[in-house]
């Protein structure tokens, strides 16, 4: 666990329990877990699967609840809110990439960009065109009125990060986003993640298994059975 | 255009793309479609029938008929017939005096038929019979043909009391109808009053309006000038019986035709449940996005409430389209010797006919809220993290 400095904390979760009842035996993930990070930070967290580091961006992101401990996000309880203000909260505050990028098929990369804007109440037409400015500015403005599936990984990643960034969060959440994708391409997104958190000065936290790109983050924590803890080394290469 | 409905059209548009859900959308929209249709059918057939038999209610009965709160008699006939007389609308007014008797042929051959007589508001020559079809079956005479009419009230004569008797000549023969009592004979004023021998006075009035939709206002205004010793019915009140039966009739085939609208809601259920599974990791996207569980139920409720317009919308336009082509062209005939029509009447009342729709809409969207419910109550979590 880290100590808070001086700064505000972007995230202070306490005491963390977290088990799935899943249809065999329920699974416990962890449990008494505790984190935080302060503002603008940019983070990494590493570990072995099934350790939770997905299941601990779903409760700091609010998209989950655990069943014991507190979240607060930039000073929020997020257990205090009802669920339409957590959803209100989450929209204006925290964007989520995932490994797999989750585009809505159905509907193109700006249709897909402008969501966010769409669910704050933002008419079509503004939220169109913001998305349009956010894929020029992350280099898909070609492709916008492409669908999800005709494109490639690493720009489906990149209209994930653009729809992920359309609030203007102050925390982003990025699941393995380089994960799926690879060594160029995983390296092209990470830069853009990174260019990004300085442009913005959001609070980033990236849940990653490349060490490589974990080493070029400003803080690393180390995942386990045990808890979550920063890392006093460079990561080992795996 | 709000976000829900938007995300609810393109899911329902490339529906096309999932065959299995593609199909279930089309059967609901052509299940509540036929639903539809067949009810607005069902309703316009019974409203042909049933407008033609308010016609002839309208056109046969009393459209007014003042009798007395108690007693047989009127306490002041001359009272009564001022306040019909001096409404504004009255065209027919007459006193109502009837009773029982034997109707036979003139001959005596026919065995005598027990039979009703009345006079009323609708006018019949003196000395002149309306009669209806049976009857004159019966007695087997025609229009222009003489009949007489026995009443059980006697008079004296040199070889003491014998019936008073009135023969009079047919001068209409109509078709029994549902209105008809069995065995009525119409006769004028002059005649009821010689049968009953009810001389003077009456045991109520009867009066027929130019316009009998004003008939409830005018009771009202009758039952003003009147008080309360006089009761005032109008026709609808008269005929209550009937248009009882009538609508108790239209409430039976609404009900069972509405059960194709209901197996269709079905239908839309297991189509919006199939597409919360379905979509379950989008679901869990649009909460990673910020969105409410109130605003992922309002996703489903407008996809049902699409399918609802668009399965009515056929619907009503299939069924009014029918209707109106049914009783435009004629083309259901009926053999005029047996029935009084000569083709079956369809009549599409605008009324029904949103009720109907109204109907429809609410079964789809109720039909949507268990599925849209569950859709709200998924865990966004697990949904993205199964969905690897």
């Amino acid at each position: 666990m880290t100590t808070a400095s001086s700064t505000m904390l972007a995230i202070k979760a306490t005491g963390l329990a977290k088990t799935y009842s899943g249809e065999g035996a329920p699974v416990t993930v962890f449990s008494g877990l505790s984190f935080e990070l302060e503002e603008g930070v940019f983070a990494a967290v590493m570990g072995p699967s099934g350790v939770g580091k997905s299941t601990l961006l779903h409760l700091v992101g609010g998209i989950d609840r655990p069943q014991e401990g507190r979240v607060e996000v930039f000073g929020a309880a997020l257990e205090d809110m009802s669920a339409r203000d957590r959803a209100r909260f989450r929209n204006d505050n925290i964007g989520f990439v995932f490994q797999f990028h989750h585009l809505l098929p159905e509907f193109t990369a700006e249709e897909n960009v402008s969501f966010p804007d769409r669910i704050a109440g933002i008419p079509e037409r503004e939220a169109r065109r913001r998305a349009a400015q956010l894929l020029e500015r992350i280099g898909m403005g070609s492709r916008r009125d492409h669908g999800a599936r005709a494109l490639s990984g690493g720009e489906q990643q990149r209209v994930a990060i653009a729809r992920a960034l359309a609030r203007g969060p102050r925390l982003l959440l990025a699941d393995e986003p380089t994960g799926n994708l690879d060594a160029a391409a995983a390296q092209s997104v990470f830069d853009l993640l990174r260019d990004l958190h300085r442009e913005r000065s959001m609070t980033t936290v990236i849940v990653t298994h490349n060490p490589d790109l974990a080493a070029r983050c400003d803080r690393l924590f180390v995942m386990s059975r045990e808890g979550i803890s920063p890392s006093v080394g460079l990561p080992e290469r795996g | 255009m709000r976000f829900e409905t938007f995300v609810a059209l393109r899911y329902l548009v490339t529906s096309r793309r999932r065959a299995h859900v593609a199909l279930i959308a089309a059967i609901s929209v052509v299940g509540l479609a036929v639903g539809v249709a067949a009810l607005i059918i069902s309703l316009a057939l019974l409203s042909g029938f049933q407008d033609r038999i308010r016609k002839q209610m309208m056109e046969r009965s009393a459209h007014l008929r003042v009798s007395p709160a108690r007693g047989a008699r009127l306490l002041d006939p001359s009272r009564v017939r001022g306040a019909l007389a001096t409404l504004p609308g009255v065209i027919e007014l007459a006193p109502s005096i009837e009773g029982r008797a034997w109707a036979s042929d003139a001959g005596g051959v026919q065995a005598p038929a027990p039979v009703h007589y009345r006079n009323g508001a609708r006018q019949v020559a003196e000395a002149s019979a309306r009669i209806t079809s049976p009857l004159a079956a019966r007695l087997r005479i025609q229009e222009g043909e003489a009949i007489r009419l026995t009443s059980a009230r006697t008079r004296l004569s040199p070889i003491g009391p014998i019936p008073m008797t009135a023969a009079l000549t047919v001068s209409e023969v109509r078709r029994s109808s549902a209105l008809d009592k069995p065995g009525e004979v119409e006769v004028s004023e002059e005649t009821a009053r010689l049968l009953s021998g009810v001389g003077e006075g009456a045991g109520a009035f009867e009066a027929r309006l130019a316009n009998p939709l004003e008939a409830a206002a005018a009771a009202r205004a009758v039952e003003r000038t009147l008080g309360p010793d006089y009761a005032v019915a109008t026709w609808r009140e008269l005929n209550a019986p009937l248009a009882f039966a009538l609508r108790l009739e239209k409430t039976v085939i609404f009900l069972t035709v509405a059960l194709v609208i209901l197996v269709a809601a079905l239908n839309i259920v297991s189509n919006i449940a199939l597409t919360v599974v379905e979509k379950k990791r989008d679901l869990g996207v649009f909460t990673s996005l910020g969105a409410s569980p109130a605003s992922l139920q309002r996703i489903y409720l407008t996809l049902g409430a699409v399918i609802g317009l668009l399965g009515t919308s056929a619907g009503v336009l299939l069924g009014v389209g029918l209707s109106l082509a049914l009783e435009r062209f004629r083309l259901v005939p009926l053999p005029a010797d047996v029935y009084m029509l000569s083709h079956v009447p369809f009549a599409v009342h605008p009324g029904e006919v949103a009720a109907i729709a109204a109907f429809a809409l609410l079964t789809a969207l109720a039909a949507a809220v268990l599925p849209a419910r569950a859709a709200a109550r998924l865990a966004p979590g697990e949904a993205i993290r199964l969905s690897r």
